[in-house]
């Protein structure tokens, strides 16, 4: 074939690109809305989501309440932590024991605890997820995106051989609630574009930024060229393409870019110092941390780390609460406190948000709020403590929640909102619904709480119906 | 002690309002209440329109960020009965006027493309005769086609060849490549007719069709072997009805009767998805429902009415609770945007016109009545909606678009008529129209790329479908003979050991999710046409896929006439002599495994063999 026909091809496919994309976009593609939306100005320009996946009690981590050692006959109704208050760098906040590390840095971010969750009754954790990733309570009658995929869409790539929506640490295959994860590991109604790049085994993740396993990079290469020559031989470049048959090779093209380009070393932990990669530990979500510092250093836009959602088991405690959290915050609190440190030591902290959260907090007593019809689902069912395993946090508690923010433009040892001293452990002071802690988090990546796109002839908005509104006092 | 933190709580939860006034949900409401009747849809009393944001301001009545100032929220206010809108009537509510005074000092905040007036058009509900322009005999679509490609200056588009028509043909009705036997025999045949005998044969392959459709309709109706609400019992699969449903061929009227009007097997559907705990109003069970009854088989969106009434189109919240009663076992109250309104609203069709719902009838007889009101000659809407599915997926683009909105212009009324109406004339028959669909030569030609988008819309002819994750994943494990043992399907199919296990019959994977297989959480009646970066990826080394290239590659190893072969499987046509050099080039001088997976990975990443064409 003449080269002169394929350059007419081309030509003609660019002129007619124009329609196609509006043809498409008439097709129910997400369109935005939202043109004459004022948005704010970025304080961060990437966004890193510690999650906490099973319910963080509160009472238990970032704020304390009476501690009661255990101790057989001990009334329940009498604990309200169950561990001891331990002071932070910052006068007036105090955490509990077990999060000595975090609490050296408290001095470098802001305390939310009074978020606050919606009464959905009998509680299903993966349902509460599916809310706080994506500020929509399911089900829902369009795809939600999770707000990795807002930020994708929104913001785009930060560079463009690395995927913009990152998560690292939860499988959705071989879990319980796998299905329900999958609802909201997505990109919903913005496509699969937006959607996650998922990597559930830190250590494992340069192979998912690599050639197939066993094929070296010269035999990639190649395979590629020959792919390409191939191509322009056949009924493409013969006889000219379609725009979608264009945007498939581009999509081609950009995953090649991303397999074979310098960015794929930031996927490598090996890479990391042996001294420096010491510092997050050898666990999985310690690991995620730092594959966590390198993405963000090497250009993703949102990345999610969790300690992995699994019915049952890690924040998840029906029962054995006290032991399992002792274990678990062991395994927690150097890392978060390392990438903290490690962000503001590479200058990188002011420009990256960093979000401690999960779905909600949990109590001794209390499922769901006081007065909510939600089905007690603690396993031993006992008013005195007998044995160390009915000695924990085992119900689910929506009504005050933790988060923890770190740089994007947060003040630093701040502390916002405020629960009861005695139970039940409400917020009392600034209660933050899913929405506005969603908008807080717009806020500080630039992006407006109205921001919506056309789905299905209506809008859809960043936050549920756009009525979120920012706590502009957490901001310095 | 307690009680006093709660109060506490409650007080700091319900002082927190939105600080924006929302048109949608604020402002419209009011205005169609009070204001529209006299300013909008070609009434414009005092010269004022409210049809759009443009013409509100051109009529100066509103100063800009200055309610004081704008003589709409003035006029609100008058002393004056003479003078004070609405006429006629009562004063608004003080807390409407603020509403309306903050929105203009906010800006006057519209929704994007929102406008009061009518479209002039209306799409008709019963079935109509069509008269076919032309001389007598011959594919009515091709008739309906050459008058309007003659009346809108269209050149009709160049036949296919035989290859082409069968690669595509096959794909559209059975989703299976044609195999490379299949493919010589028909391309050296010479009956005169062999497209027509071709087809026939190609639909009387029950199971292959079956196996194909699966994956359209579980789509629409939701239905999967896992998801989400079945971990308690929130959910229920039709799975064996459905598939003997389509091997069958059930008559279509009878279909939507079985899934409206439910026996156990196919219950599952009416029953929708249950998250445990509670849930929203405006997506209980009884208002999916009426959402996805609406959309699916009458292509109307319901979903803004069910929280208020509909600012895209002229649904109303009492049109998706007289749905929604349909099914409810108790009176159900209606709740505007999540808030109970007292009110309960008895059951009623989405098409008012056809008939009422007896007040008297038990949840059963209500059940067998909308399933006849659906399902009645009258309601051409039903045939409509199906023959513009079919449309759109065998011609790449539908009809009426987007196909979950039959009120917007088809652009053939003709065609669209005509095709419903022989539809529902010759029982319902979903093989028919999908024959005469792809007996017509306009379906068998050269796909094109529309000019034209949106309302202007002109049909040049067919456009090129990108498989779906289920085509592309049968067409890799045909040519890599790759197929997992077992499908996850309860269905029947006869001689289930010499079947090749079809992807629709399975649950979904990583590769299939990443290939735009959906949740199936929501109804899903368009995938997306686009290859994502993910899904290159996913392609490029991905592990599902690299497993099928590799097994697939050690058995190609010791095939005769590889690149020939490969051509002729996956493409339907044989290399030319410059791509079956750069093929052994691929595949070296000694061919590996490896290199035998290199030339397989090129062949099934042409777009060539990716598209529908």
């Amino acid at each position: 074939m003449s080269k002169a026909l394929e350059f007419e091809n081309r030509r003609d496919f660019l002129k007619k690109l124009g329609t196609a994309s509006a043809a498409t976009l008439s097709m129910g593609a997400p369109r935005s809305f939202s043109d004459e939306i004022e948005q704010p100005e970025a304080k961060a320009d990437c966004c890193i989501l510690l999650w906490m996946g099973g319910g963080m009690a509160a009472p238990d981590t970032f704020d304390p309440k009476h501690y009661e050692p255990f101790r057989k006959g001990l009334k329940v109704s009498d604990v309200g932590s169950t561990f001891p208050a331990i002071p932070t760098s910052v006068s007036g906040i105090n955490f509990t024991e077990g999060f000595e590390e975090v609490a050296k840095v408290m001095d470098k971010g802001t305390l939310i605890r009074s978020a606050v969750q919606p009464d959905l009754g009998h509680i299903l954790h993966s349902r509460h997820q599916y809310h706080w990733h994506t500020g929509y309570v399911p089900p829902q009658t369009v795809a939600a995106p999770h707000i990795g995929a807002w930020m994708a869409k929104v913001l785009g790539q930060r560079n463009e051989a690395m995927p913009a929506f990152i998560d690292i640490g939860q499988r959705l295959e071989g879990v319980g609630e796998k299905e329900e994860l999958k609802a909201f590991h997505t990109g919903g109604f913005f496509g699969s574009e937006f959607g996650p790049f998922l990597l559930p085994y830190p250590d494992q993740a340069i192979g998912a930024v690599q050639p197939p396993k066993g094929m070296t990079p010269g035999r990639f290469t190649n395979r590629y060229k020959l792919y390409k020559k191939l191509m322009s031989e056949g009924l493409v470049g013969r006889s000219g393409s379609e725009f979608q048959q264009e945007s498939m090779l581009q999509s081609m093209e950009k995953a090649h870019r991303l397999l074979s380009s310098r960015e794929a070393v930031a996927f490598d932990l090996t890479k990391e110092d042996e001294k420096s990669a010491g510092k997050y530990g050898k666990t999985r979500f310690g690991q995620g941390c730092l594959l966590a510092r390198r993405l963000v250093e090497s250009g993703a836009r949102f990345i999610e780390v969790t300690t992995e959602y699994q019915p049952f088991k890690h924040w998840d405690t029906h029962e054995k609460g006290h032991t399992t959290l002792k274990r678990l915050k062991s395994e927690i609190d150097q890392p978060i406190a390392q990438l903290i440190r490690d962000l503001e030591e590479r200058g990188m902290l002011d420009r990256t948000l960093v979000v401690i959260a999960s779905e909600f907090s949990r109590d001794m007593m209390i499922e769901g709020v006081p007065g909510s019809n939600a089905r007690d689902q603690t396993t031993h069912k006992v008013d005195v403590i007998s044995e160390l395993k009915h000695y924990g946090q085992h119900r689910h508690f929506t009504g005050g929640t933790s988060v923890l923010m770190f740089g994007g433009g947060v003040k630093k040892g701040f502390q916002f909102g405020k629960t009861a001293d005695e139970r039940p452990f409400v917020a009392v002071e600034n209660p933050l619904a899913v929405e506005d802690l969603h908008a807080t988090i717009f806020q500080a990546m630039g992006i407006s709480p109205k921001t919506s796109f056309d789905i299905e002839g209506r809008p859809f908005y960043a936050t549920k119906d756009g009525i979120g509104k920012p706590a502009m006092e957490i901001f310095s | 002690m307690i009680l006093k933190a709660q109060i506490a709580f409650l007080i700091a939860v319900t002082s927190f309002v939105s600080a924006k006034v929302d048109f949608a949900h604020e402002v419209l409401p009011i205005l169609k209440e009070n204001c529209a009747k006299c300013h909008t849809n070609g009434k414009y009393k005092g010269g004022l329109s409210l049809d759009t944001r443009e013409a509100l301001l051109e009529s100066e009545t509103v100063e800009l960020g200055d309610s004081q100032d704008s003589l709409l929220i003035q006029v609100l206010t008058a002393q004056d009965e003479d003078e004070r809108m609405p006429h006629d009537a009562d004063p608004l509510p003080a807390d409407s006027i603020a509403t309306l005074a903050k929105w203009v000092n906010e800006g006057l905040a519209w929704e994007k493309g929102f406008t009061f007036k009518k479209k002039t058009w209306r799409a008709p509900l019963g079935l109509k005769k069509v008269d076919l322009p032309g001389p007598e005999g011959g594919n009515p679509i091709d008739r309906i086609a050459a008058a309007y490609f003659q009346k809108n200056r269209v050149q009709p588009p160049a036949p296919i060849p035989d290859a082409r028509f069968l690669r595509r043909v096959s794909l559209d009705l059975v989703g299976l490549l044609p195999s490379k036997s299949e493919l010589e025999k028909f391309e050296t045949s010479d009956r005169g007719v062999k497209r027509a005998a071709k087809i026939k044969q190609i639909l009387s392959r029950d199971l292959d069709y079956a196996d194909h459709w699966m994956t359209f309709w579980n789509d629409l109706l939701r239905n999967d072997y896992a998801g989400t609400g079945f971990i308690d019992g929130g959910r229920r699969q039709i799975t064996g009805w459905l598939y003997l449903s389509l091997k069958e061929n059930k008559p279509y009227d009878q279909f939507v009767r079985e899934l409206l009007n439910p026996t156990a097997e196919s219950e599952g559907f009416i029953k929708g998805i249950k998250w445990r705990g509670n849930v929203n109003a405006s997506q209980v069970p009884e208002i999916q429902f009426a959402q996805n009854v609406s959309q699916i088989f009458f292509g109307e969106n319901m979903k803004c009415a069910s929280c208020h009434d509909s600012f895209i189109n002229n649904w109303k919240l009492e049109d998706a609770y007289g749905m929604a009663a349909i099914i409810a076992g108790k009176p159900l109250e209606m709740y505007r945007c999540d808030k109970p309104t007292g009110e309960k609203m008895d059951a009623k069709f989405l098409f008012n016109e056809l008939g009422p719902i007896d007040k008297s009838l038990s949840r059963d007889g209500r059940l067998k009545r909308v399933a006849e009101l659906a399902t009645t000659e009258e309601n051409g809407r039903l045939a409509r909606t199906i023959v513009n599915r079919l449309w759109a997926r065998l011609m790449g683009r539908g009809l009426v678009e987007p196909v979950d909105m039959m009120s917007n212009r088809p652009w053939s009324e003709d065609m669209l008529d005509y095709l419903a109406w022989d539809f529902a004339k010759n029982g319902y028959d979903l093989k028919r129209t999908l024959s005469i669909i792809v007996s017509s030569r306009t379906y068998q030609s050269a796909t094109v790329i529309a000019s034209k988008s949106g309302e202007s819309f002109v049909f040049e002819g067919p456009s090129a479908k990108r498989m779906t994750a289920e085509q592309f994943i049968d067409a890799v494990w045909g040519i890599t003979e790759t197929a997992p043992g077992k499908i996850d399907a309860k269905v029947e199919r006869e001689s289930e050991k010499a079947r090749a296990v079809r992807a629709s019959l399975v649950k979904s994977t990583l590769l299939m999710r990443a290939l735009g297989r959906p949740n199936r959480e929501q109804v899903v009646t368009t995938r997306p046409a686009d290859l994502t970066t993910l899904q290159a990826l996913e392609l490029n080394n991905g592990r599902e896929f690299v497993n099928y290239l590799n097994r697939g590659a050690a058995k190609f190893v010791a095939k005769k006439e590889r690149v020939e072969t490969l051509y002729l499987e996956a493409l339907s046509r044989l290399p030319s002599s410059l791509e079956k050099q750069v093929g052994h080039e691929i595949l070296g001088a000694r061919v590996t495994p490896e290199s035998a997976a290199d030339f397989l990975w090129a062949i099934l990443m042409l777009p060539e063999f990716q598209f529908i064409n």
